[in-house]
């Protein structure tokens, strides 16, 4: 037996928890033609169908793109600190794609290695993920050449899987999943699909061998030739992590905040010298990738990447992880052109 | 759970001037709880706010024997040293830390240890000089070879002679050429061709070399000369850091963090990554 829940159940569901003051976030139009994910005022404004995956991920919801981590006060020569502490409010994100929930797990890692970041660890705490499988893919999903697909259940506490008659059958796999939909669905004999999703594009093991001695491959330099460095893959993926701290304030005080950056940008790596060890696009390219699919494995066993795509759909000169590597394949492949 | 963000405060207790744009700056807990729980090894680095402009990543460059404070030593380069610059005595200051890996004293025990440093390079230098000095008995001779551009560039002069002094210890001072006055009585000359002219002896002894790129590329093969084998050849790097705690993604040289696996690496390590310092 499975259990599902109708469409309008469900908008309930999320009109009765935004009601009992909790985050809910979802898919929405935050433009008219642009699907992103964003806390909702209402039900209504939840989008679960005609979209193939939102223009963001949901990383900005554990990971903000802008976080005040202390409170400081200037008293002559004397500083006052406040601690800050994230909200504690509960947070529920309905309609996440597999691939940026297949992402959770993937950050817990770098945020808790030695160093724990409560920032980050209580946010996922309070946070309960209800993905929605894909029931469609475009041409730059790459989801099952990263060991994904359009229903992982990597990083969901619940999953929905459409129903053909508008309903969802409801998968509980935590304790988190179960306790939100406890009591709201019905039990049935039908069962939702996911698409069968893309076919396979990379061979990560090839990524990973290519990747080996790859510092001084001229092809980075070809492949980012085009490349703007305005850190839009970066931003909008649901994994890239790298974030700045600074202070922002006046004379009086500010607050110290964590703001999302990017290993795309050309200040990122400076020295107080002026030297640049990343000092042309190339360089920060390779730099993107080789953390994506070799630095991270080495270190944490998983792939910085969920294939989802949005580096590519958000390039606006058509980079983005799979165009890359691609082009990287390109370079290495013996060149088969005949000559003359 | 607590927040690894957020620094200690701590008074400025003396601030130096060593040269016309370096000064160090010597600073203790205001919690005297937290500076009891204080402890770290030569090597080591910190994160030091200067509230309102920021934080920048500075060597401890004091010795982990001294307990009563720290010491750090900067460069007026930027946002966060310009306003470390003005600091005054009764001033206070943010520190994160310690963090990294350090120089592995024990190992060299019963060693000979070669110091070599460059301009503002000698602070990472100075705390392992320092605790090598203050634990004689534990190491052989002991040579610091300090090269700046003028004879205005020394960063800790007075320590040199306060060395000098010390048994089985050799220092040796060079400027560039024209970086002289008519009466520097020590060495003219770059770095590589010094060390070189001192003939030092190699044998059962461990170099350690901080300075800008170009003087580590063209004394590293002078080392090499001498005898001494990539494995026994230090650095310190200064990548830039952020979090200093891994995650801020920033300090990776290929798939090294160089804030948790480093900064302390050997030339032999530094041959296996790639050129991201």
């Amino acid at each position: 037996m499975s259990q599902t829940l109708s469409h309008e159940d469900l908008l309930k569901l999320v009109d009765g928890c935004l009601g009992q003051g909790k985050v809910v976030a979802g898919p929405t139009l935050v433009k008219p033609d642009l699907c992103a994910y964003a806390a909702l005022r209402a039900s209504d404004q939840l989008v679960l169908k005609d979209f193939i995956h939102p223009a963001n991920s949901i990383k900005g919801f554990f990971f903000p793109r802008h976080e005040p981590i202390c409170v400081y006060r200037l008293n002559g020569n004397d500083v006052e600190l406040e601690d800050v502490d994230p909200p504690k409010t509960e947070q529920i994100i309905i309609g996440v794609r597999p691939c940026d929930a297949a992402a959770l797990p993937i950050l817990d890692h770098v945020f808790n290695w030695d160093y724990a970041d409560k920032f980050y660890n209580e946010r996922r705490e309070n946070t309960t993920v209800v993905t929605l499988a894909c029931t469609d893919y475009d041409d730059n999903c790459f989801c099952t050449s990263v060991g994904l697909g359009p229903a992982a259940e990597k990083g969901s506490d619940a999953m929905l899987l459409p129903l053909g008659d508008g309903g969802y059958e409801v998968r509980c796999f935590t304790d988190k999943g179960k306790a939100l939909f406890e009591g709201k669905t019905t039990p049935s004999d039908k069962t939702g699909s996911a698409s069968e999703g893309p076919a396979r594009k990379i061979d990560v093991k090839w990524i990973e061998e290519a990747l080996e001695d790859d510092y001084e491959n001229p092809a980075w330099k070809t492949i980012s030739l085009r490349c703007l460095g305005c850190g839009a893959c970066a931003y909008n993926c649901p994994t890239c992590h790298c974030f700045d701290i600074v202070d922002e304030g006046d004379a009086a005080g500010g607050l110290r905040v964590k703001n999302w950056d990017s290993c795309q940008f050309g200040q990122f790596t400076v020295h107080a010298s002026g030297h640049n060890p990343r000092a042309n696009q190339g360089q920060r390219q390779r730099q993107r990738i080789q953390h994506k699919f070799r630095i991270y494995p080495e270190k944490f066993n998983e792939i910085l990447c969920t294939g989802c795509g949005a580096c590519t759909r958000n390039c606006p000169v058509a980079l983005g992880v799979l165009n890359t590597l691609e082009a990287l394949r390109a370079a290495a492949a013996p060149d088969t052109s005949e000559v003359g | 759970m607590d927040n690894v963000y957020k620094p200690e405060l701590m008074e400025v207790l003396d601030v130096h001037q060593h040269t016309a744009d370096v000064k160090s700056i010597r600073i203790k807990f205001k919690d005297p709880g937290k500076a009891n729980d204080f402890s770290f090894r030569v090597g080591q680095f910190g994160m030091f706010s200067a509230f309102g402009a920021g934080e920048s990543t500075f060597n401890i460059c004091s010795s982990s024997n001294w307990k009563d404070f720290l010491e750090f030593c900067f460069r007026k380069t930027g946002k966060v040293t310009d306003v470390l610059w003005r600091l005054d005595p009764g001033d206070t200051i943010g520190f994160r830390g310690p963090y990294g890996n350090s120089y592995p004293m024990e190992e060299w025990e019963g060693k000979n240890l070669i110091f070599i440093g460059g301009g503002i390079a000698m602070p990472p230098i100075r705390c392992a000089i320092w605790y090598a000095l203050e634990n004689r008995d534990k190491y052989g001779g002991v040579t610091v070879v300090y090269g700046a551009r003028t004879v205005g560039d020394f960063v800790f002069a007075d320590e040199l002679d306060q060395w000098a002094e010390k048994e089985r210890t050799r220092v040796i001072r060079c400027v560039d050429p024209g970086g002289e006055t008519p009466d520097w009585p020590y060495e003219i000359g770059l770095i590589p061709h010094v060390i070189e002219k001192a003939r030092i002896p190699a044998d059962n002894a461990v170099a350690l070399v901080v300075g800008p790129p170009i003087m580590i590329k063209f004394t590293l093969p002078v080392l090499d000369k001498m005898g001494l084998a990539a494995k026994d050849v230090y650095t310190s790097l200064e990548n830039r850091m952020k979090c200093g705690i891994g995650k801020c993604g920033r300090c990776n040289c290929g798939p090294v963090y160089v804030c948790k696996e480093g900064p302390i690496f050997t030339l032999e390590q530094l041959t296996q990554l790639p050129q991201d310092y």
